[in-house]
């Protein structure tokens, strides 16, 4: 484990020049740099309106006022802080690793994933929450700013522990009634349970802007098994005998088809999704995910 | 330089290279245990074995060598005439080693005693048999080392001839003299005499005998031979004696006999030991006169005919005290003492067969780092149980 707040030296150095914006979301109150719909002073202009008492004369666009004889006050868009919400898929499939990396998991690399949307926010200003949703429930971190509230959250990411199977979608309420319209969810899941991607799409479709990071294995990708094996899932604990080398192009092939068909159904519902393998660099996905538009790029 | 083998009947443990194929040939029940949560899209295939497959081929490998290894242990190998030998330098105790030729830096370098010490250890104590010594050595040696003898001027331990030994040998004489061995001066041939009575038979031709030995009788006729009863204790400087009296010999004389001494007895007295003698003297004839029979360090001879001239004529002669002295005395030791420059080793004697070197410690250090070598490999991490 690469020391207490999970991120790599190396990719520590590599996050310096990403920067955590949404599409869709919107910054809510208060000062920050993604723009917002309250109105305030600020360089991009929003409209004008009618003088009421109370404004401050220097707000009055006095130009306008000599071409139409009344008082107008310029009013522009404000930059403002985003919310993040990182919601980790801690079920015991997570906790599968590489035999060729031993003490890597699916849930490691998810922790480290949320350390480093953590270290952005922090760093731009933004609030950001946490949580993590397993076999006994969900634990939340409500969202916050600053060092402590990181803290808070690398210590319930270093509580965390894969068990148990998805739970059934009461005990979801409270993330609901915290991750407000508007807000950046970003799940961190294998997506092997249909409920998750569920989920997914119905904080899509209730305007949070979900962005999905699919944990895979690189035995997953490669099936590297030689012989006979007893497979077994986790959550389930059910087993499945297969030859290595017989069952290995079937199963790529199915294996694509179903990642492609999910890729296909996030995508209609609105959610990105990036797809994350073991044994690749940390913010690779963070870099797909948070790479600026063509027509941000300067 | 040849491989041999003394036990050749050990090689049918090489029937047991069987086990270890046969061990890898069992189909293992591959069931290893995988976590996969992807199971959903992953078919059962199980694919069946026809062929034969071996598996961990290094294993294997190393699991034949180990037993093709002990079938070889078993079969104790050795190896003939190993390497080239590393010339031989032996010096005689007291020689000067400064004089020694110059050898190369490998060759062994002894004192010519028994165990050959090297030359490192302290001088050994001198009485060594030298030309023995270079016998054992000529045989224990390879045929092909050279040898090179520091020898001193004169040594003691010389025997009948010049050894001849199978190799040429490099005869140096030089300075420095052996340690006097210390001998005491064998005194003079005396004989103490015991008898059962004055009128004991025979008493009287043994009385001229002692008489005869007794240095000073003509001279000082007042100095007489030990001649006492039986009861009488042995002077303390005594080494020969006559028993003249019937019956078994009292345990003092038994012990006396045993720290060294030489007794006489007469036909009527008892043989003390269990074993019978050897023929010690014999007539003209080859008529058995006299047996011995060692007891300690000392000897008992034993008259087989009475002590009377009527059956021992000889008694009469004026050469019995010659013969007694004969019969009792221990014979002078040989001259051991030769002058190095005529006593040089002459070649063309026997050779002998070299005794081959075992090889079964280094086989067996070399099959105990295989056998490590193969639990490290059937211990640690692989893909699959064996």
């Amino acid at each position: 484990m690469p020391g207490p707040d999970f991120i790599p030296a190396a990719v520590r150095a590599r996050l310096k020049d990403l920067r955590l914006a949404g599409r869709r979301a919107v910054g809510g109150h208060g000062f920050g740099q993604h723009p917002s719909r309250s109105r305030g002073a600020g360089l991009e202009f929003a409209q004008y309106r009618a003088y009421e008492p109370g404004d401050e004369l220097r707000q009055i666009d006095w130009k306008l006022y000599a071409r139409s004889d009344r008082f107008f006050v310029r009013e522009a868009e404000r930059d403002s802080p985003l919310t993040a919400w990182v919601v980790i898929d801690a079920t015991a499939s997570m906790g599968q690793g590489d035999a060729a990396r031993a003490g890597w998991t699916r849930l490691d690399a998810a922790r480290a994933l949320a350390a480093c949307v953590f270290e952005l926010a922090l760093r731009q200003g933004d609030y950001f929450g946490l949580a993590v949703i397993n076999g006994d429930g969900l634990r939340l971190v409500p969202s916050g700013a600053g060092p402590r509230q990181r803290d808070r959250c690398l210590l319930e990411l270093q509580a965390a522990r894969p068990t148990g199977r998805w739970p059934e979608a009461a005990r979801l309420r409270p993330l609901w009634e915290r991750a407000l319209a508007g807000q950046l969810v970003v799940l961190l899941s294998d997506d092997f349970d249909d409920e998750v991607v569920a989920m997914a799409e119905k904080l899509s479709a209730a305007r949070r802007e979900v962005l999905n990071v699919q944990l895979l294995t690189a035995e997953e990708r490669d099936f590297p098994f030689r012989g006979g094996h007893r497979f077994r899932d986790p959550e389930s604990g059910q087993e499945l005998l297969s030859d290595g080398v017989a069952a290995r192009s079937d199963f790529l092939a199915r294996f694509a088809a179903a990642r492609e068909a999910l890729g296909l159904r996030l995508a209609a519902a609105g959610v990105r999704r990036v797809e994350y393998f073991l044994d690749q660099p940390l913010d690779l996905p963070l870099r797909r995910l948070f790479a600026p538009l063509a027509s941000e790029r300067t | 330089m040849s491989l041999g083998l003394l036990a050749p009947v050990g090689l049918w443990a090489l029937a047991a290279l069987a086990l270890p194929l046969l061990v890898h040939l069992v189909r293992r029940e591959e069931q290893k245990p995988t976590a996969f949560a992807a199971l959903r899209w992953l078919a059962a295939r199980l694919k069946p074995r026809q062929k034969l497959r071996f598996d961990e081929w290094l294993l294997l490998a190393l699991r034949l060598l180990l037993v093709a290894g002990l079938a070889l242990l078993l079969a104790q190998p050795v190896l003939h005439g190993a390497g080239a030998p590393a010339p031989w330098l032996v010096v005689m105790p007291g020689a000067d080693t400064r004089q020694a030729p110059a050898l190369p830096e490998d060759a062994e370098r002894r004192w010519l005693a028994p165990g050959f010490p090297p030359i490192t250890e302290a001088m050994p104590s001198p009485p060594v048999a030298t030309a023995s010594l270079l016998r054992e050595l000529d045989a224990m040696l390879p045929s092909g080392t050279a040898l090179t003898v520091l020898a001193t001027e004169r040594f003691d331990g010389a025997d009948g001839e010049p050894p001849r030994l199978s190799r040429r040998v490099d005869w140096r004489v030089v300075d420095g003299a052996p340690a006097e061995a210390k001998r005491a001066a064998e005194p003079p041939f005396s004989l103490a005499v015991r008898h059962a009575g004055d009128d004991t038979p025979g008493l009287r031709y043994l009385r001229a005998a002692a008489l005869a030995w007794t240095p000073d009788a003509a001279t000082a006729p007042d100095i007489a031979p030990d001649i006492a009863p039986v009861d009488a204790a042995l002077a303390a400087d005594t080494r020969h004696l006559a028993w003249l009296a019937p019956g078994p010999l009292p345990p003092s004389v038994l012990a006396w006999v045993d720290a060294g001494g030489r007794a006489l007895i007469v036909a009527d007295a008892e043989w003390p030991l269990p074993q019978r003698g050897q023929p010690a003297w014999q007539d003209a004839r080859g008529e058995p006169r006299a047996q011995r029979a060692a007891l300690g360090k000392g000897m008992v001879v034993q008259l087989v005919v009475p002590l009377s001239p009527a059956a021992l004529p000889e008694l009469l002669e004026p050469g019995f005290p010659d013969t007694l002295r004969h019969l009792l005395q221990a014979p002078p030791p040989a001259p051991q003492r030769a002058a190095a420059a005529a006593y040089a080793p002459q070649p063309g004697g026997p050779g002998f067969p070299e005794t081959p070197r075992e090889l079964a410690t280094p086989l067996l250090w070399l099959l105990l780092g295989l056998f490590a070598l193969e639990r490290w490999l059937a211990t640690g991490r692989r893909q699959v149980g064996a």
